[in-house]
């Protein structure tokens, strides 16, 4: 008769998930947004820590991410402010006139460069999702959020890794 | 010399097409690894390809498995051009077929260092 050992390895259904706030503190994230923002907005571009507060007119990309720690990692700010966040990234290589795509675009692609370089101090692989653009997607648990409030150039940003709601990730 | 750039945002094939152009490439875009292959499948065979790991349609790993499946592309040179940090994926791009990867963010001196190390920095271009 075989008889198998159980190693502690697998996953048990009782497991209970680790929070964003075990991985990742708010000096990381802040270390992974600036070193983003310095490369694609500007070297010169700098973000400053803020009390936070309402965003008004607000659009938020985030990226999903599903592994051993499932949620979103999102930016948040107003549109104006994603329009000149687009013109920054494009700098000399931006059209004339930007388009919501432009914008858009852009916008998803700094979430998606922040999330991915979150995702890759997650321990154990991870799947990381297509940039999405739109209202905020809901968060999970208070203590399952690692949020920065940020000021860039005087104007309002939110840059969080937020778990789901339920630990799974929102449809896509 | 050609250079491919492959990337779903359309803000980052401007950045790394502009960035190469500006080391001399002459460069073509696509929007996932399918619009890329039917670039080469055109005749349009570059030295360099940038491709993106998440894409839709089909992934960087899948563009470049299929690359190099095709003997007639073997000249071309792969470099990963993406958010994907994880070691063990960098290890499977590397396994793949990629000739060398890039993290976002990157700048402009990390894509010329890149292209210096595989001997693709056009003569001319700023060291």
């Amino acid at each position: 008769m075989t008889t198998f050992e159980d190693t502690g390895e697998r996953r048990r259904r009782t497991d209970r998930m680790p929070v964003i706030t075990e991985l990742l503190d708010e000096a990381t994230l802040g270390g992974i947004v600036e070193e983003a923002w310095l490369a694609l907005v500007g070297d010169e571009e700098f973000l400053v820590p803020s009390l936070g507060g309402p965003v008004s007119d607000a659009v938020s990309s985030w990226v999903e991410v599903v592994g051993p720690w499932t949620g979103s990692v999102v930016l948040t700010c107003a549109r104006p402010t994603a329009e000149e966040l687009a013109r920054c990234l494009l700098k000399e290589h931006a059209p004339p006139v930007l388009d919501a795509e432009d914008v858009e675009d852009a916008l998803g692609e700094l979430a998606n460069v922040v999330g991915g370089n979150v995702k890759g101090i997650l321990p154990g692989p991870s799947v990381l999702g297509l940039p999405q653009v739109g209202a905020a997607p809901g968060a999970g648990a208070p203590d399952d959020t690692c949020r920065l409030h940020l000021l860039w150039r005087g104007r309002a940003l939110t840059i969080s890794a937020q778990g789901s709601p339920g630990g799974v990730p929102s449809a896509t | 010399m050609r250079a491919l750039v492959i990337d779903d945002s359309r803000a980052m094939r401007r950045i790394v097409s502009g960035i190469l152009e500006g080391f001399g490439y002459e460069t073509q875009q696509a929007g996932h690894g399918r619009e890329g292959l039917d670039v080469l499948d055109g005749g349009w065979i570059p030295e360099l390809v940038c491709v993106d790991w998440n894409m839709p349609v089909m992934d960087g790993l899948q563009f470049v498995s299929a690359v190099r499946a095709n003997p007639a592309w073997r000249s071309v040179t792969i470099m990963m051009v993406t958010s994907e940090s994880e070691h063990g994926q960098i290890v499977r791009a590397l396994a793949a077929g990629a000739h060398e990867y890039v993290i976002k963010p990157f700048t402009a001196d990390a894509i010329r260092d890149k292209l210096a190390l595989l001997g693709l920095l056009p003569e001319g271009a700023a060291l």
